[in-house]
């Protein structure tokens, strides 16, 4: 047995939510610091083949901040799934360094941990964004938060994570691969009976489907490590089944977004189990983004050599 | 100046331009064969009434890159600039040095061009070229992170949680060596954990006036930080750095800012290669007939996947595939252009992987 070790979520904000939030600032939000609803989205986890090496390089667990993120009609890109947040901008740097980050972390636990206790899923990835925007320096200050559930004791894994082909056909992962594709869940059921493969929504667990596999959407291309979202899935199925979780869940990583050739499928599989018993009460939960030199703290994007007008003598030049 | 009328009649095979019909036409065999490749939108304010609403610009997001074209270094048996250059087999004269491969020659087989290396080494002189005064005053490195605030710590349990949680894996090394592997693979695990992958958005836009397909980068570095503009020249192959590559306002959005390729050259290259991939089937074709042997190299597959005379956007493969020996050629499609584009623009900045096709 293996201490099960999950992949954190990376922010990958791109420029464009940069400009969109210099606009919003400007147009509506003004000298307003209240929060705003965020969605940003993750995909099933890419490796890529280094060509000179011939080794598999896992890429980024990443969650995407789109430059739509703030709007109503985030467009996801196809085998992706959404998530959505809590964006916060304050409009001075001494603000966003005294921003109350504890509460701020508590209240968005606190509001995954009611959504778990009501039996849904539907808020098991909500983050936090808080963000600074010196505007005249094109220079943006953010901290990500992903709040996630501490099992104790932690989480297993019997035999370490093998291969999706070891438990199931490739017929059965091409269905679900098909299923999966048509409807994008970021957790979902499988079950497969002979030829006939199903999916089906989490909170169906216990009911119409038992002892089947669970699955979920891995952002994480580690062959070892699921991604972050399967933490706060743990956390759900061990309030609501507890002795299942005692005897092991049989858990599919998700990473096929394109139909395996050759057989050669990415998806995961392993029998996850925690012993003891689950608290009532709402856990601790960690989350705080590691800023580049992998310390709690908060990122910069500085965009000024990319938006800074005064800069654009290199445009000029060109041609 | 006067109005630039946009392409209506077909030229693709005779000048290497396109119609916007045909951008369209070619766009959307691109996002149904490799669904990485998506249609967007844009800004509103940005919209060209020459192409439908829903299908302005390609995109496709965190492209990766493993390495810097200007660390690029080549051996003979360099299989993946024999990847690149699969035009140069397609070719009826196998002569791969002629034109249109000479212009990527940091991506050659290696032997008459030898002196690419040293090419490549010239990119770090950039204070040669006027554009690095207005570079000059960018901060490349990471003492920018001395601008980032202290933080007020996290109180509490939380900091002693979020550092020593035994359930969150270490954000690095990003690769994690197999278990079953043996020593050698170990060592090369051990050596990929030093790359610093960094990953590109890729639009492809149409230009009006020059009829082709431009294609747009954004980049990030391996903490997914934006690539300055010296950054992303990095990433391009040394004879196109600064000179074909440039950093200019993105036409779909009323401030982005983006590196591009400049597409002055893009007509004239795509029309030979077109010509060259023609004469090559054409060739391959004939000696089809005559020998009327059923078995094709996986070359000689992927030959047929890009000329097989397919209706509707290729769906129907089975069928074609069936028609073996019999299928009539009548040269490249107008729906492959933007597959044929990116084996081009992969050589301009050849260690972005921009080329999704190469693993079918």
């Amino acid at each position: 047995m293996t201490i099960i070790q999950f992949t954190p979520f990376s922010s990958l904000v791109e420029p464009n939510f940069w400009h969109a939030l210099t606009n919003l600032k400007i147009d509506v939000l003004r000298l307003s610091d209240e929060s705003v609803p965020i969605t940003g989205y993750y995909s099933p986890g890419r490796s890529i083949v280094d060509r000179e090496t011939g080794n598999e390089i896992p890429l980024g667990c990443n969650i995407n901040i789109p430059g739509d993120a703030l709007t109503n009609d985030i467009q996801v890109p196809a085998h992706s799934v959404p998530a959505s947040g809590l964006f916060k901008n304050y409009n001075t740097i001494e603000e966003f360094k005294e921003a109350d980050k504890t509460a701020l972390f508590n209240g968005l636990s606190q509001e995954i941990w009611d959504s778990i206790a009501k039996g849904s899923t539907a808020s098991l990835n909500r983050f936090l964004l808080i963000t600074f925007a010196d505007l005249k320096k094109y220079k943006y200050f953010y901290w990500f938060s992903f709040p996630a559930f501490v099992s104790k004791p932690a989480w297993e894994v019997e035999d370490d994570w093998k291969p999706a082909r070891t438990e199931f056909s490739d017929e059965t992962l091409t269905e679900i691969h098909k299923l999966s594709s048509s409807r994008p869940s970021p957790f979902f059921l499988v079950r497969a009976i002979g030829e006939k493969t199903e999916i089906a929504s989490v909170e169906e667990y216990g009911s119409f489907f038992k002892d089947v596999p669970l699955s979920s959407v891995h952002p994480s291309a580690t062959p070892s490590n699921p991604g972050w979202p399967l933490r706060n899935l743990l956390t759900y199925l061990r309030h609501h089944h507890p002795s299942d979780v005692s005897q092991g869940l049989r858990i599919l990583c998700w990473r096929d977004s394109e139909p395996s050739h050759n057989d050669q499928w990415k998806s995961r599989f392993g029998i996850a189990k925690v012993n003891g018993d689950a608290t009532k009460e709402k856990p601790a939960a960690v989350g705080w983004e590691k800023n580049v030199q992998g310390k709690l703290g908060p990122r910069m994007a500085d965009l000024a050599p990319m938006m800074d007008p005064t800069r654009h003598v290199l445009a000029d030049q060109a041609v | 100046m006067h109005a630039i009328q946009v392409l209506k009649e077909s030229k693709f095979k005779e000048h290497g331009r396109i119609t916007p019909e045909e951008f369209v036409a070619a766009g959307d065999f691109l996002t149904y064969k490799f669904p990485v490749w998506s249609w967007e939108k844009g800004d509103a304010a940005k919209f060209r009434d020459y192409l439908p609403n829903d299908k302005q610009y390609l995109l496709t997001r965190g492209v990766p890159c493993l390495r810097r074209a200007t660390a690029l270094a080549y051996t003979d048996e360099d299989e993946d600039a024999e990847r690149l250059l699969s035009f140069g087999d397609l070719s009826s004269t196998g002569n791969e040095a002629d034109e249109w491969v000479e212009t990527h020659a940091g991506r050659s087989t290696g032997l008459e061009n030898g002196g690419a290396v040293g090419e490549i080494d010239e990119i770090p002189d950039v204070d040669d070229h006027g554009i690095s005064g207005a570079m000059g005053g960018l901060s490349v490195s990471g003492n920018d992170e001395a601008e980032i605030p202290d933080m007020d710590e996290i109180p509490d349990m939380e900091e002693d949680l979020e550092g020593d949680d035994e359930a969150t894996a270490a954000p690095k090394p990003p690769a994690v060596p197999p278990k079953s592997a043996n020593s050698k693979a170990t060592q090369e695990s051990a050596r990929s954990n030093l790359l610093a992958v960094r990953t590109y958005d890729v639009m492809i836009t149409y230009d009006k006036y020059y009829q082709t397909p431009r294609i747009w980068l954004i980049g990030y570095d391996e903490n997914r930080k934006p690539l300055i503009p010296t950054q992303i020249f990095e990433d391009v192959s040394a004879d196109h750095a600064f000179k074909t590559v440039t950093i200019e306002a993105f036409p779909h959005s009323t401030t982005l800012q983006a590196a591009s390729v400049h597409p002055c050259k893009h007509a004239s290259v795509m029309k030979k290669v077109i010509e060259r991939m023609n004469a090559g089937v054409e060739e391959a074709a004939a000696l089809r007939k005559g020998s009327a042997s059923g078995n094709s190299t996986p070359k000689e597959k992927q030959k047929k996947w890009l000329f097989r005379r397919a209706s509707g956007n290729g769906k129907d493969d089975k069928n074609n595939n069936a028609a073996g020996g019999d299928e009539e050629v009548e040269g490249m499609r107008v729906d492959f252009y933007l597959v044929v584009f990116l084996k081009f623009i992969a050589s301009i900045v050849p260690t972005i992987e921009v080329d999704s096709t190469a693993s079918f």
